[in-house]
């Protein structure tokens, strides 16, 4: 099937003008590669470890334990410091991923990071872990004193213990090669495709306003075409530029990040709905606005702020409840969770159906807004 | 002649306010037809009811004897559209807009390929064909902007204030086609702000005024209507505006409109006859640099119609 004839001549030449804005391109193919590689880095890449500082008391059995474990670690750069002030002022201006303060004879340990943090999350990770293990052998050794050993001997008993158990593991059937350290990307990569596809589709509506404010709207419609094929020729042109910067960002995350997205199904179901709505969004604002320059000036802060509700600039987790219940107005909110669902092991396109009837409804009413207010605002030639 | 363009009664109102007033006129095959009006006097709501953008509230358009209402896409074939803007996207060659347009009007690609060719040779911009429009100068666009309404070879053209911005050179250059075609035998419908224009392209004129037509037909007959009127310009230094209010109260004065910092026009009963009075009426408020008598043109038919000049 082939479009109408009318209709792929707007395509065409929309297209070939996108192509031609060197500004416009930058944002649709560059800027969001470095996006997603600085903010994947900042959430935790591989290579570095994490740098994370320690106030321990080596006199002290559980400081001894968990200064340890922490140190087996090959993702974590264990730091000594000597006060707790030191570790949280390092923490707050961002030299240490986060920090541990393990008060002498106290099993209250203290945590220090910042909870917005991409590289804090994920040292928490690996802290809560050594002192987990820290605490099970802890645990271990006074059972096996309360069993009647002598402390040398239960700690002697505990090691023995360890080394005869079975290592209990998990291995990684995902994304994430053995011995790869987790990385940020895999997030970045969906987070940063819904917030530039839709922020780029608001910007190329400013093509739109143009094409009104040049009168080149009313000359098509002179010619004998119908007012439908002149509405589809715009829309399928903004929809085609909003789906070609999504695939390519998918592309490319898979071949130099890594990113597994997950059922092709799935995610070329949740892709084009998303570009349904930017599309429809797109619309809205080349037929409301009426100087070129407004639509990005309009249409980036609304990007920004829906994909904040979304949790495409950080986990909607970290945001509270308040907002991330709002973020439900968001489309980026429902595409986001559907696309973190498919990355996941064994979900299919089954598995986010509701993400994908919410979205269809999404696309639906912008699209249908869209069109009602192209045909009134943009199409009216009096 | 048969009419090509047949508009009747046509009717476009926005609320209170009638844009349109039962406005009619024809075309004949062949003619080169002068739309004048100041502006807002309903000139481009008439054309765009006449190219199908808009649905008049009452009235009807026929081209070639086809109802633009029953079907807008065989009328729009049949009529070529030049728009008083730069319809064109700057981000493409001229090349590149006329394929666009050509694809629009359905035409096929060796056709279209050969057409884009003769037109940019007919424009003259055969050598920049391939150059963004966006780097052209404005005679070379609004060049390009005609070709675009030539393409699939209309029996009627429409040129809204072709000539708008454009410098003294390219517009003669345009001029001179438009010229051409009508010699050829193109039928024209053609509106601008410059009389002369509409004086040396078109054979006959029809003058709108607030959303009426007020006049129509040839330049002689248009002319004529004014029978023994001159069309007098005053040069004054003074008080302007109390100049032309006291030239309005001398017999045998019909109009008196300024239409610059210093000059007054009027339509006069015998214009030679009366100046001495005119001089006496203006004595308190300007001193007259310079008086001109113009014999009846279609300027002073427009001033004795509307109350304007067409600039205003």
């Amino acid at each position: 099937m082939t479009a109408p004839r009318p209709v792929r001549a707007l395509v065409v030449a929309n297209l070939s003008r996108q192509v031609r804005d060197k500004v416009g391109m930058f944002f649709v193919v560059v800027m969001p590669f470095v996006t997603i590689l600085f903010v994947g880095m900042a959430l935790g890449t591989g290579g570095s470890a994490l740098p994370v500082g320690v106030v321990a008391d080596d006199g002290d059995a559980t400081a001894r334990l968990v200064l340890a474990e922490l140190e087996t670690n090959e993702d974590l750069e264990i730091t000594r410091a000597d006060t707790a002030d030191e570790v949280r002022a390092d923490v707050r201006n961002g030299r240490l991923a986060a920090g541990l303060i393990i008060p002498s004879g106290s099993s209250g340990l203290e945590l220090v990071m910042t909870p917005s943090s991409g590289s804090g999350m994920a040292a928490r990770g690996a802290i809560d872990v050594a002192v987990g293990k820290a605490a099970a052998v802890l645990e271990a050794t006074s059972a096996a004193e309360a069993a009647g050993a002598a402390p040398d001997d239960a700690v002697a008993y505990v090691e023995e213990a360890q080394s005869d158990a079975v290592a209990v593991s998990i291995e990684s059937s995902g994304d994430q090669g053995e011995g790869d350290a987790p990385t940020g990307f895999a997030y970045t990569a969906p987070a940063n495709l819904l917030l530039f596809t839709f922020i780029n589709s608001m910007a190329v509506a400013a093509a739109l306003v143009e094409s009104r404010r040049l009168g080149m709207i009313r000359r098509a419609l002179v010619a004998p075409v119908r007012s439908r094929q002149v509405l589809a020729g715009e829309a399928v042109s903004r929809f085609l530029v909003a789906l070609a910067q999504s695939l390519l960002i998918i592309v490319v995350s898979s071949l130099l990040f890594g990113v597994q997205w997950g059922d092709p199904f799935g995610v070329t179901a949740v892709v084009v709905l998303f570009c349904l709505i930017a599309t429809g969004a797109a619309m809205m604002v080349g037929a409301w606005v009426k100087q070129p320059q407004q639509a990005p000036a309009i249409g980036m802060p609304i990007g920004i702020v829906l994909g904040m509700l979304g949790g495409c600039l950080w986990p909607r987790e970290v945001a509270g409840d308040a907002l991330s219940t709002i973020g439900y107005v968001s489309p980026h909110t429902w595409a986001m969770d559907a696309l973190l669902t498919l990355a996941d092991p064994g979900t299919g396109i089954t598995s986010i159906l509701p993400e994908l009837a919410v979205l269809a409804g999404m696309a639906v009413l912008a699209l249908g807004v869209a069109v009602v207010a192209f045909r009134r605002r943009a199409m009216v030639t009096g | 002649m048969s009419s090509l363009l047949e508009c009747r009664d046509l009717v476009k109102a926005y609320g209170d306010h009638t844009v349109v007033d039962e406005v009619g006129f024809s075309i004949a095959e062949g003619e080169a037809y002068g739309l004048l009006g100041p502006n807002g006097a309903g000139k481009t709501t008439t054309i765009s009811m006449l190219v199908g953008l808009l649905a008049p509230d009452a009235g009807s358009v026929t081209v070639a004897g086809v109802p633009v209402a029953d079907d807008p896409i065989a009328a729009k074939r049949l009529v070529g559209f030049v728009p008083q803007e730069i319809a064109l996207y700057p981000e493409l060659s001229a090349r590149e807009n006329l394929r666009f347009f050509g694809r629009l009007y359905g035409l096929g690609r060796s056709e279209l390929s050969t057409r884009i060719d003769e037109l940019l040779e007919m424009v003259s911009l055969a050598d920049r064909a391939d150059d963004r429009v966006g780097h052209y100068s404005g005679g070379m666009k609004r060049r390009a902007n005609i070709a675009v309404a030539l393409l699939h070879q209309p029996r009627l053209l429409i040129l809204d204030e072709p000539t708008v911005g454009v410098d003294p050179q390219s517009r003669a250059a345009i001029l001179d086609q438009v010229e051409r075609w009508v010699a050829d035998g193109m039928s024209l419908l053609y509106t601008s702000h410059y009389m002369e224009e509409v004086e040396r392209v078109c054979t006959r004129v029809g003058i709108i005024d607030r959303g009426r037509l007020v006049a129509d037909g040839t330049r002689r007959e248009l002319v004529a209507e004014l029978g023994g009127t001159d069309r007098v310009e005053l040069v004054l230094d003074g008080d302007i505006g109390a100049a032309a209010e006291k030239l309005r109260t001398v017999q045998g004065i019909t109009e008196a409109v300024v239409t610059g910092p210093t000059t007054v026009q009027l339509l006069v009963i015998g214009g030679r006859t009366l100046l001495p009075g005119m001089l006496e009426a203006v004595s308190g408020s300007a001193a007259v640099t310079g008086v001109e008598v113009i014999e009846p043109d279609l300027e002073a038919a427009f001033l004795h119609l509307t109350g304007s000049t067409l600039r205003d």
